[in-house]
């Protein structure tokens, strides 16, 4: 079986659509909705299937694997919120793509007691994402102020300089290392108790790149958002001449549903 | 390996096995490097956090992800052609009758 490629810059809707379905996510709807223009592959209708009083958010498609390009994932995500602004989620991941209509009602019919109890957890839950970024020499600046003996090490080599030796400077290197790791942690540490009063759950990703310190999500409840969005604006505050953060949200429980679901690849 | 196979064996077997060994290994570790997506997948939320703190522009983002995307699709072939499934696409709910 070999799938068909949509190639990069290509439409999905050049494809010969054959009843494919594109899923973005499982809400609780008992009729039929429309929610516009909107879906991937050059903005597709998209609407629900159901199953009883659950119902998949789809779009027609041909039956391709989706490159995670930026318009792509942009497009899976604008339906998510879309959607999200009037009912709770479970979002499914991007690119699923079942056969068929009758693929779907299967798909919400014999998981339907799995998603039936997600839906109730996550009931006016939100995610929010915040990656937290250091600026190493400035946090070396600060070690370098806060810490007594750091500081004086560095003044012997640097008065020093032609006789210091180079243990001296492996072990300026390594004490500014240990402290650098120190004050990552305690940073992390801080930014995570802050959150922890105004959250429900937090999960933590791996990180991207070398100056991410933390790249964590958040699951908050609708009623507490605002006091969510204050406490980190505090805590940006607070840490602004070392630390940047990328503050995102909100989004569908991405990081909070695990479904593992038994699919399997069609014939 | 059919032909390697067939001139490493005749007529010896015993100290040839070991060579066997390496030689899968080998042909296997090029077969999960050819088919793991995971470095590149890295490579795309490096780029898109590049894009987010501005250190690339929209016009360098949209040549590198066409990079990606071409060496995610051949990453999909190889996958393809070694028997391996491939994230996304068409997918069906396992019957009950296929649970264990």
């Amino acid at each position: 079986m070999t799938e068909q490629s949509i190639p990069f810059g290509a439409d999905a809707s050049d494809a010969v659509d054959a009843g494919g379905k594109y899923v973005y996510c499982i809400i609780r709807h008992d009729r039929l909705r429309d929610f516009g223009n909107v879906g991937i592959g050059g903005g597709r209708r998209v609407y629900t299937v159901h199953h009883e009083d659950l119902a998949a958010v789809v779009s027609d498609t041909p039956i391709v694997i989706y490159d995670p390009t930026r318009e792509n994932v942009l497009a899976h995500e604008f339906v998510n919120e879309t959607v999200m602004r009037e009912f709770t989620v479970i979002p499914m991941s991007f690119g699923t793509v079942f056969r068929s209509e009758d693929d779907v009602s299967e798909l919400l019919r014999s998981t339907y007691r799995a998603f039936t109890d997600v839906l109730e957890k996550m009931q006016d839950k939100i995610e929010f994402g915040l990656k937290v970024l250091w600026d190493r020499e400035k946090v070396v600046t600060k070690i370098e102020q806060e810490n007594d003996e750091i500081r004086r090490l560095k003044d012997e080599i640097t008065r020093n300089a032609a006789s210091s030796t180079y243990f001296a400077r492996m072990q300026l290197g390594r004490l500014v290392e240990g402290a650098m790791e120190e004050a990552g942690n305690r940073y992390v540490s801080d930014i995570h108790e802050a959150l922890k009063s105004v959250a429900v759950a937090s999960r933590s990703n791996k990180v991207i790149g070398d100056r991410m310190i933390a790249n964590s999500a958040f699951l908050v409840d609708r009623s507490r958002e605002r006091e969510f969005d204050e406490v980190v604006r505090e805590i940006s505050r607070k840490y602004e001449d070392v630390l940047t953060f990328k503050y995102t949200g909100p989004w569908p429980p991405y990081n909070f549903v695990n479904i593992k679901l038994k699919l399997e690849k069609a014939n | 390996m059919g032909l390697l196979s067939s001139i490493l064996l005749a007529p010896f077997t015993g100290p040839w096995s070991g060579t066997m060994w390496t030689l899968d290994k080998v042909q296997r570790t090029v077969e999960e490097q050819l088919s793991d997506d995971t470095p590149i997948k890295e490579d795309l939320m490096n780029l898109q956090l590049a894009l987010e703190m501005g250190d690339v522009d929209d016009e360098e983002y949209v040549r590198r992800e066409a990079e990606i995307m071409q060496r995610l699709r051949e990453v999909r072939e190889w996958r393809e052609k070694l028997g391996k499934g491939n994230a996304g696409g068409p997918v069906r709910v396992a019957r009950q009758d296929d649970s264990e």
